[in-house]
């Protein structure tokens, strides 16, 4: 499991690591799970799959994370309030291939389904 | 370790790289010092300092609302009132130096002090409902954008300052002006400096209504710092936005204000009904004005398990810049109704507490709805007309009680 999400998760688990005071070794390697609990309270239990990080990353600049994840809505939706994002609220416009990736995380997780708070519930 | 050297700690870390491998600059030089702190705090469940029982919904900006069942005084403590922020809270707040600038179309631009505020004008207390334009987004099927509120963004706390109208004729309001724009201290969660979080107003009509106040006190004593000290508006019955925290200038207009969030989609309805998750073009949505008839069961809390077969069901009801004329109680799903007793409001824009005896048939588990109507004869519906942002949920409120 750890190997598979190896690439992606290593920087993560760095900062959870310096958050929660634990040293991580200096080439990085991390001392804790990518699945862990504490991995799970820096991404607020957002589903560990492609796109999440750039989704944390990019949202949590500004606000909360929470602001994200206690909604449920259809891709164009999340696409209106990107745009709302860039045009009133100062965020960068996000390069294509990114803006994609933060578009499907969001479609797959946080739709009107609201499939990750199931998840997480269940 | 304390935080300041989490903090040096988490600075030291190179987190440029993290950045860049998803693609771009998170600006992460904003998001660890505070925000990574905050998300990590309320994950641990740290309690807002003055609150008590609040639901955090968002940690930055903070956003929380209060438990119907805390709800239940007829005037909200400030420990339950509940914190709707747009941007990043001022670090000053203090009261003596604090000034409120009026200008724009007046004829004489005022600058006033705290002090000169009580000094110059009649000081007056009310007790006033302040809801969120947004309190029940959390209803709407499919979900609507922003916060997702259930019933606890209102509150109705006494609020002790200066008539809004008395200091806008005291500056002298010209003939052109149509609209109040406010600006408070908060600042922009982007960091951006110059940059107004949120910038909303009133039509001047609404804005000389004397129950309006710039308000310095709450509940008899200092204003808690996420309720806007040490100077707020409070605008009753309208969408709590128009209550500016942390005010520091009120301006006229010859135009419809659109600062920060008085455009686009922000506090906005669509002119018609439409069907669930239809878009509407931003141009074609209309600024909420008054709120709606709405009401709130706050006792007994919602799954409460009873020995009895009666129970007290009580709670307030409120309609924006109209009183409520009857509230009525039903535990079969709407079959039937019960009249409840319903109080006077203490004062025009203060919430009237109801309340009603019923009796239930026998064992089982009944939900409780209460349906309040306002003075013009509109009542609550059974289910909120949708709207792309989720605003004016004034549905029913309902509690499920079992008994044994």
């Amino acid at each position: 499991m750890a190997a598979r999400h190896f690439g992606r998760a290593i920087l993560p688990v760095a900062i959870v690591a310096a958050f929660l005071g634990l040293n991580a070794s200096a080439d990085g390697e991390p001392e804790i799970d990518p699945e862990s609990e504490q991995e799970q309270t820096l991404f607020r239990g957002m589903p560990d799959a492609e796109g999440r990080l750039e989704v944390f990353g990019f949202c949590a600049s500004c606000h909360s994370i929470d602001l994200v994840l206690q909604q449920g809505l259809s891709r164009s939706v999340w696409e209106d309030v990107l745009v709302e994002m860039v045009r009133d609220q100062e965020m960068a416009p996000l390069r294509p291939d990114v803006r994609v990736k933060v578009l499907d995380y969001l479609e797959e997780y946080y739709g009107p389904d609201r499939k990750a708070r199931k998840e997480n519930s269940g | 370790m304390d935080f300041k050297q989490r903090r040096r700690f988490l600075k030291g870390a190179g987190f440029a790289a993290l950045g860049a491998a998803a693609g771009g600059a998170f600006r992460l030089d904003r998001w660890l010092p505070n925000g990574f702190l905050a998300t990590a705090e309320a994950a641990e469940g740290t309690p807002i300092a003055g609150k008590d029982g609040l639901t955090v919904l968002n940690d930055r900006p903070l956003n929380a609302e209060t438990p119907a069942h805390l709800l239940d005084d007829e005037i909200t403590p400030v420990a339950r009132h509940f914190i709707r922020n747009n941007g990043i809270v001022p670090t000053d707040m203090n009261p003596d130096t604090w000034t409120l600038r009026i200008d724009g179309l007046v004829e004489r631009p005022l600058t006033l002090s705290i002090e000169e505020l009580r000094r110059r004008f009649e000081v007056v207390t009310y007790r006033l409902v302040i809801e969120c334009g947004g309190n029940g987004r959390a209803g709407f099927e499919p979900p609507a954008r922003g916060n997702q509120w259930t019933h606890g963004a209102v509150g109705c706390s006494e609020w002790t300052g200066v008539r809004l109208a008395d200091v806008l004729k005291a500056a002298g309001y010209k003939e052109t002006a149509i609209y109040t724009a406010h600006e408070g201290a908060d600042l922009h969660l982007s960091g951006t400096p110059g940059k107004l979080p949120i910038s909303r107003g009133v039509p001047l009509k609404k804005a000389m209504d004397p129950y309006n106040l710039i308000a310095f006190e709450m509940n008899g004593g200092p204003l808690h710092p996420m309720n806007g000290a040490p100077l707020r508006l409070v605008v009753p019955g309208w969408p709590g936005s128009c209550s500016q925290k942390w005010l520091t200038r009120i301006w006229l207009r010859d135009v419809v204000h659109d600062g920060p969030k008085m455009t686009g989609s922000s506090y906005r309805v669509p002119p018609h009904p439409v069907a669930p998750g239809e878009s509407v073009p931003e141009e074609d949505m209309r600024i909420i004005h008054a709120m709606p008839v709405k009401s709130l069961i706050t006792s007994p809390r919602s799954g409460t398990a009873l020995d009895s077969s009666e129970l007290e069901v009580a709670g307030h009801a409120w309609a924006g810049d109209t009183d409520v004329a009857r509230v009525d109680v039903s535990i079969d799903y709407g079959a039937t109704w019960q009249a409840a007793e319903l109080a006077r409001p203490h004062n025009p824009h203060a919430w009237q507490r109801f309340s009603a005896n019923v009796r239930f048939p026998g064992p089982g588990y009944y939900q409780v709805w209460a349906r309040a109507t306002d003075g013009n004869g509109i009542s609550q519906p059974f289910t909120p007309a949708w709207n792309p942002k989720g605003y004016l949920n004034n549905a029913l409120h309902q509690v499920s009680v079992r008994v044994a």
